[in-house]
């Protein structure tokens, strides 16, 4: 072998070797995260992917997800061209026709619902990515519908509701200040690889940690000081038990309760109710640990705490539970103040930035009202808080009608497994709809239901504007050509707008346009960021780092001004929902303790803690991914599986009043006994059959997805 | 310059993100062929009854006196007088395993497809062209790190032990 044929065959970028770096951005997970990545581009294709070394978030690193990212682009399940239906819906037959053609039939139909039913039957309704989802929730509402939703419905967005009803804002751990960090529901290890880093850092310069998790993960093992295995569902209890220690010991910072809090004597009474010992009973955990937790984060300050965005909003009691946590952070003054949780605003699409957009207006100026949102009765605090409909309740609707028809939904990657009893979701979407057209980058389970799919390039075929942490935008350009005919979500979008005529100058003006009108006045327009070979620039804006102190000196965003204990805002719902102001405890199971219920099911089933490969369903077709665990599992704990004669990948049937699924079991000793913990995402094992469509969180309507009755039995292999 | 691997077992979260840059430099073909390095998370019942759980990633050591190298009958094998690496020239494999069979770790494994041996080998040009060998460029929590000898020896080779033990489960957490 020559030397070039060496360099070749390693892929070492140079001109003798014709492999160019072109940045770019991995789009996989949350837009909370999206590190920044160097493609290896041979004859426009890319051979290689790393972390770009000098991009201001990730510094070269990629998670185990982000490196599979040539694999995922070019998988065999790419939608190549745009699709018509020909086979029964969920069938997967279609035909391929031009985009102009799919355009047309898609403003013909959408526009026909709207004229025989209202433009409120028309859906819209986003999956991953997000990216786009400004330019499609202003779509929506130019039409003329009031029904956008996404997979906030379902994620993260009940923490955010919790915060704003409590604090007025969210606020983010100050890791670099703090000397204790209660690390509640803290797993960074599969879920923001990022966050690692900042915890050692604390740890090497002595500060402590404490990990509260039902699996003793890595992050237990690695990081934590204390570590406390608790019950499941019972972190909201946990909480008020700890507010009780914190009061009796005198370790609360009573300056900043009664300069800065509002409801402090209700909150007093209700965590009254929490002494140590009920506490111990309800979590499982020993007192004296329960004490020692609390003992080192109410007095080793200043102290902060992670805000989990999922884990623990997916019980039906989780947003009570996030409240009580976030009490904490006010009853110690931590919140707020340096090395504690310091509010730190989204800039643009859920990343703190420090500096301003129009991303709120842009979404909402032109809300067309005249009907209430899906949900709208039913979960009035999240209607009243949030900017899109609950869409956990879009299947009620659909199959009775009520308050009005749904007969139309425009999905972009919309995500049937997302929702409780998935199969219930997709007869009843083709049994009750008129038109549902599909956009996404790979050919999915709720894509072979759609009339009309359209292909979407991924984040490495196309342009993006992005904002990053440390007061950052980036304008990305493709790195390579749209695969196929695929083209990005948001010119699809601006397409639509024209095709259709619809009354808004900026969409049909095309995605820069919108950009610029949404970043005006930062100080950068995207021509200047074009010219930075898709590299965050700083913005000259940007406040950066965030300061704490703000809501102190100028007043919480709360009705009071205050952090209310107390939350005033719930205190004005009416009664009848039975929401309390306070951040009361209620079982996780409430709605299934009834004593047959309880025989039938003794299983603890919590579903989609993190593992390393995946996220949601996103990955489980990614060959390289899918390698790391080809089979769905089911993890049991070592004592139940000996007792249910279970050995470690044995097929077993996990059921709920709601189904059943199979899996292959693996034995676990990071779980307790009665716990189970199931991936989700599968097509095959969809553990979210097994989650009641009504198991919902009466406070934001989210889902007990880590919370449900379940049975486990060994049963024969049939496959 | 020399180069040594360097694992840190309490860093380590069994992630795989090694597994996959390897698989993306190595455009590792799953339907013929597994990846070079691999990653364990493993539960180890320990006499006293406690549970150690080891993540680990583990591929060719590229030991200093490599037994591969002796039991290829046809000299495939050889160390990078550079790198240090266990490098090899599979055109004359005959694909008899020997290497495999002589290797404690299973490092080296035979491919269906062309009946021929393969195995890590650093990313030795990677290395050679200043760049980290990709299963380390892909680790984020610096668990998996490449060194050069002098840097091994400043940094003190006590670590290499810590990992011994520890993966052999005989530490008490």
């Amino acid at each position: 072998m020559t030397e070039l044929e060496k360099k070749l065959k390693a892929k070492i970028p140079g001109e003798d070797t014709g492999i160019e770096i072109r940045h770019s951005l991995c789009a996989i997970c949350s837009p909370g995260h999206h590190c920044g990545v160097d493609c290896y581009v041979k004859d426009g294709k890319i051979v290689r992917v790393e972390g770009t070394p000098e991009h201001p978030y990730n510094h070269g690193k990629l998670c185990t997800k982000g490196s599979s990212l040539r694999n995922y682009i070019y998988r065999e399940d790419r939608i190549r061209t745009p699709l018509r239906r020909v086979g029964e819906r969920g069938e997967g037959k279609f035909e391929p026709i031009s985009w102009d053609e799919a355009y047309r039939i898609i403003a013909e139909e959408l526009n026909k619902v709207k004229e025989r039913y209202s433009p409120h039957a028309v859906t819209f309704t986003s999956g991953y990515c997000k990216w786009y989802r400004p330019i499609f929730h202003r779509f929506a509402h130019v039409f003329g519908s009031v029904n956008f939703s996404t997979d906030d419905c379902c994620c993260s967005a009940s923490k955010v509701i919790a915060d704003k009803v409590t604090a007025g804002c969210g606020a983010g751990p100050d890791m670099g200040h703090a000397n204790t960090f209660l690390g509640w529901n803290y797993e960074g290890y599969y879920s923001g690889h990022l966050s690692v880093g900042g915890v050692q850092k604390l740890k090497e310069r002595g500060g402590k940690v404490i990990i509260i998790d039902i699996r003793y993960t890595p992050a237990a093992k690695n990081l934590a000081d204390i570590y406390l295995q608790i019950r499941p569902g019972t972190d909201g209890a946990l909480a008020l038990g700890m507010a009780k220690l914190i009061i009796d010991n005198g370790w609360a910072d009573m300056d900043y309760v009664e300069k800065y809090t509002y409801g402090f004597e209700q909150y007093k009474a209700l965590v009254d109710q929490y002494p140590l010992d009920k506490v111990s009973q309800i979590t499982g955990l020993d007192p004296d640990d329960i004490y020692a937790a609390t003992k080192l984060y109410a007095t080793n300050g200043p102290a902060c705490c992670n805000y989990s965005a999922s884990a623990l909003v997916h019980h039906i009691n989780g947003f009570n539970s996030h409240r009580a946590i976030l009490c904490l952070s006010a009853l110690t003054g931590n919140f707020d103040r340096a090395g504690g949780n310091v509010p730190n605003p989204p800039s643009y699409i859920h990343k703190p930035a420090g500096f301003k957009t129009k991303e709120h207006e842009f979404r909402s100026e032109r809300y067309p009202g005249g009907q209430e949102r899906i949900g709208a009765r039913r979960f009035p605090l999240w209607d009243q808080q949030f900017d899109e409909f609950q869409g956990m309740d879009l299947l009620r609707q659909l199959e009775t009608d009520d308050p009005y028809p749904v007969r139309a939904i425009f999905g972009m990657g919309m995500n049937a497994k997302m929702y409780p009893q998935t199969d219930r979701l997709l007869r009843a979407m083709k049994e009750k709809l008129d038109f549902f057209v599909e956009v996404d980058m790979f050919m999915t389970y709720t894509a072979k239901y759609a009339d009309i799919v359209l292909p979407a390039c991924s984040s490495l075929e196309r342009s993006e504007l992005k904002a990053y942490q440390g007061g950052y935008l980036v304008y990305t350009q493709p790195a390579i050509q749209p695969l196929y005919e695929s083209r990005s979500d948001v010119d699809i979008l601006c397409d639509l707008a024209r095709v259709m005529d619809l009354d808004d100058a900026y969409l049909k003006a095309g995605y820069e346009a919108c950009m610029d009108h949404i970043i005006e006045g930062c100080g950068l327009t995207v021509a200047d960021l074009k010219k930075n070979d898709s590299l965050p620039m700083k913005v000259p804006t940007a406040k950066w780092p965030a300061q704490p102190g703000g809501c102190l000196k100028n007043g919480f965003k709360t009705a009071t001004g205050k952090f209310e204990f107390y939350s005033t805002a719930i205190a004005k719902i009416d009664p009848k929902y039975g929401l309390d102001p306070l951040p009361s405890y209620y079982d996780s199971l409430a709605d299934q303790n009834d004593p047959e219920t309880k025989a039938a099911y003794p299983f603890y089933l919590c579903t989609g803690a993190r593992l390393a490969h995946a996220l949601h369903s996103r990955t489980h077709e990614t060959p390289w991914l899918r390698s790391l665990c080809p089979e769905p599992l089911c993890e049991l704990n070592v004592e139940d599986a000996a007792r249910l004669g279970i050995q470690e990948g044995n097929l077993v049937a996990l059921s709920s009043p709601y189904g059943e699924i199979h899996a292959k079991a693996t034995l676990t000793h990071k779980t307790q006994p009665g716990v189970v913990l199931m991936l989700h995402g599968y097509t095959k094992a969809n553990v979210n059959e097994l989650i009641g469509m009504d198991h919902l969180d009466p406070y934001s309507g989210y889902p007990g997805f880590k919370g449900m009755r379940c049975a486990v039995r060994k049963c024969q292999e049939v496959q | 310059m020399k180069h040594i691997f360097e694992f840190d077992p309490n860093k380590c979260c069994a992630c795989s993100a090694c597994m996959i840059g390897c698989m993306d430099q190595n455009d590792i073909d799953l339907s013929d062929e597994t990846c070079f390095r691999k990653t364990f998370h493993n539960e180890i019942e320990q006499k006293d009854g406690d549970v150690y759980f080891a993540y680990l990633s583990v591929a060719c050591m590229h030991c200093a006196d490599a037994p591969c190298i002796e039991a290829c009958p046809v000299g495939c094998i050889r160390k990078d007088p550079e790198t240090g690496f266990t490098i090899y020239d599979n055109t004359n494999c005959i694909g008899c395993r020997s290497c495999a069979m002589a290797c404690p770790f299973g490092a080296p494994r035979y491919r269906k497809s062309d009946g021929k041996m393969v195995k890590c080998d650093g990313c030795n040009t990677r290395v050679k062209n200043g760049l980290q060998p990709a299963c380390v460029r892909a680790c984020s929590f610096g668990a998996l790190t490449c060194v050069t000898e002098e840097e091994y020896q400043a940094s003190g080779s006590d670590k290499a032990c810590s990992a011994l033990i520890d993966s052999l489960g005989l530490r008490r957490k």
